[in-house]
């Protein structure tokens, strides 16, 4: 084992204090050090997005970034969503829509989601499918993901 | 735009008299999958849990000389390293995928395990594979399924013997005479023949004769969660399996059979499925068994993507021999086939549902089909979502366009026309049941994209096509338990497991017959020592079947408690009612006994009644053929070749939609499927049986960019036996694909490409412009 050194994440508000070996990734520190479970491991490439999180407001693989490059950075994961014992209207629209089957792809497709809108609050269909483009959904054919997040960014309008 | 989603909170009963069936319901574990909480076996860890990674196989076909396992052993933190050597005792069967842990001579396809690491750092695990020595002696391989056929070839492997068919036989229930491996030494694993009348006499009689030879790509499953499995084993003789699979209790049975233990030691836990599609049934849980056995330790294996794509069984490459004949009126004369399925190096390729639904689409008098499971040294196949159907659908469905073409007549109409209905044979002879084929082909008429056609066809480089597909689904016994709680609240135990949202289906039918609010019901999956049985969830029958049983337990539940009530509102069961969480006398709804009472009754202590459980279990021995149709609207770069999906629209008979929202996401998430496989999806080898791309990058799967929002419709045709009228859903959806995009790039450009993908290449080349 090579020897850890320490870091400071600030993962969902949280400022954490990490020993990491030196070739781990954000995704799996978080994952095995932090036990925040929900992102996920769907390909170790970066092709898949399913590990998407944001660091410092941006999109990121998270399988492809080693935990000392986020070193001092905002880590966002698909936990950090929820706030006040509610759902994310992001959230609460994929559940509404159906937008969702076996899971796996959609914490990753959430937080990307939920980034596209923050970005552009009116996404048209063509911008909601370059938007996602990058996080692979098997079971969907993305058609509800799609509804869920024009439902999610009409009532992020809304103010809901 | 988003559509009402939410069932309505009363309980009063709609147009059809249904309160809970019917409705668009959102998932119940929906929750728990947008917040990142559920728990899929990669998430679990274990005390003293230790990691496997796994060598394999360097070689397509390969004698094993030596291997040895010194340097990886002395890795600081490797804590064994396992050969075939090393393994536990256990009922070794060489001529099944699943029956064969690691091989001790000969390695058959490239890919296959060989050894495994165990660490209690995955790293490290990792990094040991590499330190293990293996010397093999290449053997000449074979790879075309084709070549492989003839009598001179080379042989794959030793011949096989005492076959399991069980895991194909979850996927579809297909009564023929199979003929398995005998004689002189072949690769040729299987092979049936099915005829009805005179083939020469048919085509003697047809004013167009079609002869063409389709091919279609070996293409994967592509779950995004791969293939993930934790074991346990402690000394007393208790098996405890946590894996991401379809097939909980064919696990159990299995792993009994190979360790010689009884199945009530056994405990497999089917962990959530992050994306099966028929491939996770039983793959890597023998292994993982194997080695928990081994250090009597936990052991997880977690397939990394690319050991996925090379050692997991994907779907099978097909090349199709299709001659069709059909009248100028359009009546179809005859149809001569031969399937050849490339399975691999071990049985399991889908033929017989490929040859039963190349000649199970449209009426035909003279039909003469055969099909072969052929062996070669590639990964051996499995399930891929209506196995071996889109194959066999693309080569039917591009003739059956060509011949209307050349005759000038409408490819709606003259599937119209022969399409198959109650009372028609299949290939094998058996009726067809009620089912939805020609009510499908008349929905997907009035479909947008179809509507646009001749505005579409004026257009340069763009077109329309359509096809059709089907799936006659499996059938397997199944039961469920249904318990009244204290509080009045029902919880249902089921031993499927929930891959299409068929929980939810369980609790809408469960509130359905009971007459309850959707949250007075909660629906779980058990293991295999606490749920009661269930087949694997595959062949598109868990609502089919375990739903039966699902309302067969609600029933048995409500009709104790009518019994339990008749001495305190003194009147017979046939009197009385559920309604608003009660039981209550029919016409007195203020004589009554609440759900709630009726739990206490039952549970506190000095209660007077027994504790009340529903039970329910049935046989289902009735299939329930599912059928779609599908349009699509492409558009070609005459230059590039590149193909632009500009609408997508599939119809399906689903029976009765006990939840159309899941009825619907099944539809567009099946139809993507077929699209991928007709545009990008292919696993590429190269002449000595290794995979050049076993990676999502270069394996390529639909992504938000290429697909339009897909347009459903929902055709109801009540099945027989389906709670409600339901029939088979999952599958049927990525049948059509294939075909319906080859047909309308045709449309588009007048070029037919006879192989899947489609590529920009083999459409250029079909054009004639390289």
């Amino acid at each position: 084992m090579m020897p850890k050194q320490l870091i400071t994440l600030t993962v969902n508000g949280q400022e954490r204090e990490i020993a990491v070996e030196p070739h781990w990734t954000l995704l799996e520190t978080v994952r095995e050090a932090l036990n925040l479970t929900g992102s996920k491991e769907g390909c170790g490439t970066g092709d898949c997005g399913a590990c998407t999180m944001t660091v410092d407001g941006r999109i990121v693989t998270s399988c492809l970034m080693l935990a000392p490059q986020a070193n001092g950075r905002q880590v966002t994961t698909i936990e950090g969503l929820q706030s006040n014992g509610s759902l994310d209207p992001v959230q609460q629209a994929f559940i509404d829509t159906g937008g969702l089957q076996c899971g796996y792809c959609i914490p990753g497709m959430i937080v990307a989601a939920r980034n596209l809108i923050d970005t552009n609050p009116s996404p048209t269909l063509d911008q909601i499918r370059e938007g996602l483009g990058g996080n692979l959904c098997r079971c969907t054919g993305y058609a509800k993901i799609y509804e869920a997040v024009e439902l999610a960014a009409e009532r992020i309008r809304e103010g809901a | 735009m988003a559509q009402e989603t939410r069932v309505r909170e009363s309980t009063g009963a709609d147009a059809n008299g249904h309160t809970a069936v019917g409705r668009r319901v959102t998932r119940l574990d929906g929750a728990a999958k947008v917040t990142g909480k559920t728990v899929y076996a990669d998430d679990m860890k274990m005390p003293g849990m230790l990691h496997a990674s796994v060598l394999y196989a360097p070689h397509a076909h390969a004698r094993i000389k030596s291997l040895d396992t010194t340097r990886a052993r002395a890795v600081p933190g490797v804590f064994a390293v396992i050969t075939a050597a090393d393994l536990p005792d256990y009922n070794r069967n060489d001529s099944n995928r699943t029956g064969l842990i690691f091989p001790d001579k000969e390695v058959l396809f490239y890919g296959q395990p060989v050894a495994a690491v165990l660490s209690e750092d995955p790293h490290v695990a990792e990094a040991a594979v590499e330190m293990i020595e293996a010397a093999f002696e290449r053997l000449p391989e074979v790879l075309d399924a084709v070549a492989a056929m003839e009598k001179d070839s080379p042989l794959v492997r030793d011949p096989l013997h005492d076959v399991d068919r069980s895991e194909e036989r979850g996927h579809v229930s297909v009564e023929t005479k199979e003929t398995e491996q005998e004689g002189e030494p072949s690769n040729i694993a299987s092979s049936a023949p099915f005829e009805r009348g005179d083939v020469a006499a048919g085509f003697a009689e047809a004013d167009i004769v079609i002869d063409r030879t389709w091919r279609s790509a070996m293409v994967h499953q592509s779950y995004i969660e791969p293939h993930s499995t934790i074991a346990d084993y402690d000394i007393s003789g208790e098996l405890r399996v946590w894996t991401s699979t379809q097939a909980p209790f064919h696990i159990r049975n299995e792993l009994a059979q190979a360790f010689g233990l009884p199945e009530n030691r056994i405990r497999v836990t089917a962990t959530e499925v992050g994306g099966g599609f028929g491939g996770k049934i039983y793959l890597t849980e023998l292994m993982v068994a194997a080695l928990a056995i081994a250090v009597q330790r936990p052991v997880k294996y977690i397939m990394s993507r690319k050991d996925d794509m090379l050692a997991a069984t994907p779907a099978p490459f097909a090349h199709i021999e299709l001659k069709t004949g059909m009248k100028r009126d359009g009546t179809l004369t005859a149809l001569q086939a031969r399937l050849i399925y490339d399975s691999g190096a071990f049985p399991g390729a889908p033929m017989l549902p490929g040859c039963m639904l190349i000649g199970g689409y449209y009426r035909c008098d003279n039909i003469d089909i055969k099909g072969y499971e052929v062996l070669t040294n590639k990964v051996s196949v499995g399930a891929l979502r209506a196995p071996g159907a889109h194959n066999a659908t693309f080569a039917i469905e591009s003739n059956m366009d060509l011949m209307a073409n050349e005759l000038g007549l409408d490819p709606l109409e003259v599937r119209l026309k022969n399409a198959v209905a109650e009372g028609d044979p299949m290939p094998n002879g058996q009726i067809y049941p009620a089912i939805g084929l020609r009510e499908c082909l008349e929905a997907i008429a009035d479909s947008d994209v179809w509507r646009r056609r001749r505005d579409v066809e004026a257009m340069p480089n763009r077109g329309i096509g359509l096809a059709v597909g089907g799936w006659l689904g499996g059938l397997q016994p199944a039961s469920a338990i249904v318990c009244l709680n204290p509080d009045g609240t029902i919880n249902v135990t089921v031993g499927s497991a929930d891959i299409t949202g068929t929980n939810t289906s369980f609790q809408q039918i469960t509130a359905e017959v009971l007459n309850l609010p959707l949250d007075m019901v909660n629906v779980e999956t058990g293991d295999t020592k606490t749920a009661p049985y269930a087949g694997m969830s595959a062949g598109s029958k868990t609502v089919y079947t375990v739903g039966r049983a699902v309302k067969a337990a609600a029933e048995d539940l409500r009709q104790q408690m009518f019994e339990l009530a008749m001495k305190r509102l003194e009147v017979e069961p046939e009197d009385m009612e559920v309604a608003n969480c009660q039981v209550q006398v029919k016409g007195a709804p203020d004589r009554a006994m609440t759900f709630k009472r009726f739990g206490r009754l039952s549970t506190n202590f000095g209660a007077p009644f027994p504790v009340i459980v529903g039970r329910g279990t049935i046989s289902a021995r009735k299939s329930a053929p599912g059928f779609t149709a599908q349009a699509a609207e492409v558009e070609v770069d005459p230059e590039t070749g590149d193909v632009t999906l500009h609408g997508y629209a599939i119809a399906q008979d689903a029976g009765f939609a006990i939840n159309p929202l899941s009825v619907e996401g099944q539809m567009q998430g099946g139809a993507s499927q077929g699209i991928g496989i007709a545009l990008w999806e292919e696993m590429q080898y190269d002449e000595h049986g290794r995979l050049l791309n076993p990676n999502l990058l270069d394996y390529r799967l639909p992504t938000s960019r290429d697909l339009p929002p897909i347009e459903t419709i929902i055709v109801e045709v009540p099945s027989e036996e389906g709670p409600y009228g339901a029939r088979i859903v999952g599958e049927p959806s990525i049948v059509a694909g294939a075909a319906t995009i080859g047909n309308a790039i045709d449309n588009a450009t007048g070029a037919r490409v006879d192989e899947v993908p489609i590529t920009p290449e083999r459409l250029i080349r079909s054009m004639d412009k390289l």
